[in-house]
């Protein structure tokens, strides 16, 4: 029969303290597993990380995304072009309108209609993109911040965020999944006042980044979190992929809408800012610079933008006017067709890609001249991103996880796809 | 085959004789096609696919629609690719800018008065005239007259409806029921854009294969009263199966959406049925629907698998042992169900074999699609009792002195119920109707639509059928029923897959030899596929 010490190390799964042995009062040398998330208060996205712990010291890490896959590339196969616009909306959920575009493009340049867009269509492509990209940082930063313990930033920022959300809902009559853009322009203009509306709630913004920004950078317990956090050189940011934010904030001097560019990019002036060590802090920096980049492109798109058409004069891919569609059978049946069958994209592969809020998020589509692709792939930023999270954590006290994957910004409607 | 008497065109064979044969060149792609060929075969068999609405492969031609001219060097005017044999070093041009805008123009000309149907015409999604406007013209009206308004309501028999406005006057649906049918049972009336389909004076449209003209149809002009308003056809998908009506085994597609059939169309086949079915066959998918047996039953009440197997083996141990047993076999299963039943009742030592089929129907033979026998796989049986040497009798020979009865199917015809109820009888069926309401124990299958497996026609043709949606409840195919029962009564039967049951079968049986098991097909979303008119 056991004695009482074993039955209690039985029952309790451990020893009381007062029956350990001197040496059984030291800690464990053995290393210890946690599981972090999928749900965890102070994870950016769902996502679960399997750590083996030395103490408060990351040994090991297993990042584990998947929980938010909901099958983009293989569904694809079975809408039409039309019809993904809506699942495009879901991959970086923060900034829509910018993967809304980046799948108008790919179809377009299928159809090689990418020169032939309206110049307004393009304007209003850009806009709603920079708008998409501020609320994309906002977000990023201002969660960052609140998971460090600044909740003021985080609700500042998300004030401002609503501001554009409501714009942008007036845009599209969406608050968050627009489906704005179509293959060939946009799906409706922008709405009466909409100059003075957003120039107002730039205005409005840039106080609060100013407000922010006073909180922030010069806080000395914000920036011992970040500064030296997570760093990463140019060369492994290149190696594994990096592209957007992240690589900048490495000295990578790639920015899609400069290197490649695309829309009406090269008619707007912005400047690409890049960092130097590479860590959390310059991530921080390079994000709040783009945020007044894209302030400046926004208040000059709304100088230049001219009047026209917001929709490409392609029977292939244009509905005609309703009041055709119910009047005449030629336009009835262009209706019915481009809806039931989709539109017709003629054989053969493409690859566009655009700045998304965190770099570039690329589709790749091969058609097979039906109404919906053979093939459809996303490049998507966050998932290479989340690729090299469990080098960066390494080392790093469990504490300093929380910044590092604020900074990565992992989406996991994108990363997972 | 003896449908269309000689068929009017012959699709172009594959390496045919030199002699026989011409050279062209279409749209700069040289073809060899066999002398008498049309160019807009030669021109499909390179894959391009010239716009028409008249021109059907099984009909004759008439060159009525002028929706499939092309240019031909050295000739001033463009020529109806249907109608204009292939000759050597013709040179053909179906891109060229005159047969283009000959196209767009002859579309436009078609829609100035077609009623703007789209939205309630249940030929919407798999319609010609939509197909060919999208792809060959894609322009705006130009018409601000008033419409010519006709009939949209027009009972033309038994199965048709009629919308005049819609028709677009290509006279395929006149030519099939010329040709599949053998009745001139419609024509044209009037003249001009008043010009309109009818009923032959003194006719109506009742043959027995009138539904073609509603498959034929290139708009919603006709539709089957049948399907008309019930289901949209982009949202059905088609599975490739064999029409379980008669002892002809036509080729169709299954249409259906979430586990029901909606209808079943024709496919070709020109070794069978050509393009064509009839409508009884059409009708028998409603079958697939109708008093299921959907859980297994020991006395009239439901059970679940193990114990209705259970209940089964029990039952008929008695008379198997005593050799007063019998299995039947069914002329309405699969060859594979067949072969599972024959395989078990000889582990088991069974000696009294019948076969149930439906009494033949002398009035249906007509010569061409329809046969007296309205078992579909008759035939089959028989070759499988052949090779594995056994000797079937039809049903109604039962001998009295049978104490235990294992039945395939849901029809024991001549078998007294009162006999029956003497017996213990295991009904292995899809159906609750007739004899299987007397079983001690009845056990569910798939019906035809719901499994894969195969079916011999009357001309020994070994036709395979894929499985269009699930069977309901807990039925399951009927070989796998077999192995269970097997299995309970310690016979090794180790099929897991109907495709080992096929090889099994086809090695036992000589003509079957070399007959391979082809992959699943997949339903085909005819969303996707295209007006396929």
């Amino acid at each position: 029969m056991a004695d009482s010490q074993t039955l209690k190390q039985l029952v309790l799964g451990r020893k009381d303290v007062q029956d350990l042995s001197d040496t059984e009062h030291d800690l464990p040398p053995d290393l210890m597993t946690v599981n972090m998330g999928p749900s965890h208060p102070a994870m950016h996205g769902t996502v679960r990380i399997v750590l083996t712990v030395d103490g408060e010291r990351v040994v090991k890490s297993d990042v584990h995304p998947g929980y938010l896959h909901r099958c983009f590339e293989k569904e694809s196969e079975y809408a039409t072009y039309t019809q993904i616009f809506p699942y495009t909306d879901r991959l970086n959920y923060v900034s829509p309108m910018i993967n809304n575009c980046g799948w108008a493009m790919v179809t377009e340049k299928l159809m090689g209609l990418t020169s032939l867009i309206p110049k307004r269509a393009e304007y209003i492509r850009v806009i709603v993109s920079e708008m998409s990209r501020i609320t994309d940082h906002l977000t990023c930063v201002g969660a960052s911040a609140m998971e460090l313990g600044a909740f003021g930033p985080f609700l500042f920022f998300l004030k401002a965020r609503e501001w554009l959300y409501e714009l942008l809902e007036k845009v599209s009559g969406a608050r968050l999944t627009h489906t704005y853009v179509r293959v060939g322009g946009v799906s409706k203009d922008l709405p009466d006042n909409f100059a003075a509306d957003l120039t107002h709630t730039l205005d409005e913004t840039v106080k609060v980044m100013v407000e922010v920004e006073q909180m922030l950078n010069g806080n000395k317990i914000f920036r011992d979190r970040m500064a030296g956090i997570g760093a990463m050189t140019r060369e492994e940011a290149i190696a594994s992929g990096c592209v957007g934010p992240i690589a900048r904030a490495c000295g990578v001097d790639y920015d899609v809408r400069k290197d490649y560019p695309y829309s009406v990019y090269p008619e707007v002036e912005f400047d690409v800012p890049l960092g130097t060590t590479g860590d959390c802090l310059d991530r921080y920096l390079v994000r709040i610079e783009e945020l007044k980049q894209s302030i400046s492109i926004l208040r000059q798109c709304l100088k230049q933008i001219p009047d026209g058409r917001i929709m490409v004069d392609d029977p292939r891919c244009s509905l005609p006017p309703k009041k055709d569609t119910y009047n005449t059978i030629e336009s009835m049946i262009r209706h019915f067709k481009h809806i039931v069958d989709g539109i017709k994209i003629p054989a053969g592969e493409a690859y566009a890609f655009v700045e998304g809020g965190n770099g570039e998020l690329g589709f790749f589509v091969v058609a097979d001249g039906t109404g919906r692709p053979y093939k459809a792939y996303c490049r998507s930023p966050s998932f290479v991103h989340l690729s090299t999270a469990g080098q960066l954590i390494q080392d790093h006290l469990i504490a300093d996880i929380v910044p590092i994957f604020g900074m990565i910004n992992m989406i996991g409607g994108e990363c997972d796809k | 085959m003896s449908v269309t008497g000689a068929p009017p065109t012959q699709p172009p064979a594959p390496a045919p004789a030199p002699t026989n044969t011409v050279t062209l060149t279409i749209d700069g792609q040289a073809v060899t096609v066999p002398k008498g060929t049309n160019v807009l075969e030669a021109a499909r068999t390179l894959g391009i696919d010239i716009s028409a609405f008249c021109y059907h492969p099984g009909l004759p031609i008439v060159a009525q629609c002028r929706q499939c001219l092309v240019a031909v060097e050295k000739n001033p005017k463009l020529q109806p690719s249907c109608q204009q044999v292939c000759g050597d070093n013709m040179v053909v041009h179906t891109t060229d800018k005159q047969s283009t805008l000959a196209r767009k123009q002859q579309l436009e000309f078609t829609l100035v008065n077609h009623p703007i149907d789209c939205p309630i015409c249940d030929k919407a999604g798999e319609c010609t005239l939509q197909k060919l406007y999208f792809e060959h013209d894609n322009a705006d009206s130009r018409v601000d007259t008033p419409k010519v308004h006709k009939n949209k309501v027009v009972d033309l028999g038994p199965t048709i409806v009629l919308d005049q406005e819609r028709c677009i006057l290509c006279s395929r649906c006149i030519r099939t029921c010329d040709v599949v049918a053998g009745q001139h049972q419609l024509d044209f009336a009037h003249r001009g854009d008043h010009e309109i389909l009818t009923t032959a004076p003194g006719e109506e449209l009742d043959n027995p294969y009138s539904l073609n003209t509603v498959d034929v149809c290139p708009v919603g002009a006709l539709t089957a009263k049948d399907f008309r308003f019930t289901m949209r056809a982009w949202e059905l998908e088609a599975t490739p199966s064999v029409c379980n009506g008669c002892a002809t085994g036509c080729n169709v597609e299954i249409h259906h959406k979430n586990g029901r059939a909606w209808r079943l169309v024709p496919r070709h086949n020109p070794d069978v049925n050509d393009y064509w079915m009839c409508d009884e066959g059409r009708f028998t998918y409603h079958d697939l629907r109708e008093e299921r047996l959907a859980a297994a039953t020991v006395d009239g009440l439901p059970a679940g698998w193990d114990r209705a197997i259970r209940a089964a083996a029990d039952r008929l141990a008695v008379g198997r042992t005593a050799g007063q047993f019998a299995v039947v076999f069914s002329a309405l299963h699969t060859n594979e169900d067949n072969f599972a039943l024959a395989k078990l009742a000889q582990a088991w030592g069974v000696s009294h074999f019948y076969v149930a089929g439906k009494p033949p129907v002398p009035a249906r033979a007509d010569g061409r699609l329809r046969v007296a026998d309205i078992n579909p796989n008759m035939g089959g049986v028989k070759a499988i009792a052949e090779a594995l040497g056994i000797t079937i009798k039809p049903v109604y020979e039962l001998e009295g002195s049978i104490r235990g009865l294992l039945a395939l199917g849901d029809i024991l015809p001549g078998v007294d119920p009162a006999k029956l109820k003497e017996l213990e009888y295991v009904a292995i069926t899809a159906h609750e109707r007739g004899p299987v309401v007397h079983a001690n124990v009845a056990l569910p299958t798939a019906a035809w639509a719901e499994a894969s497996g195969t079916i011999t026609n009357n001309k020994g043709h070994v036709q395979r059928m894929h499985a269009a949606f699930g069977p309901p409840g807990q039925a399951i195919a009927g070989w796998e029923v077999i192995v269970r029962l097997a299995q309970a009564t310690t016979v090794k039967l180790a099929w897991t897959h109907v495709r080992e049951v096929f090889k099994d079968m086809t090695a036992a049986v000589p003509a079957w030899n070399k007959l391979t098991w082809a992959r699943e097909a997949r339903p085909l979303s005819l969303r996707f596929a295209g007006s396929r008119g």
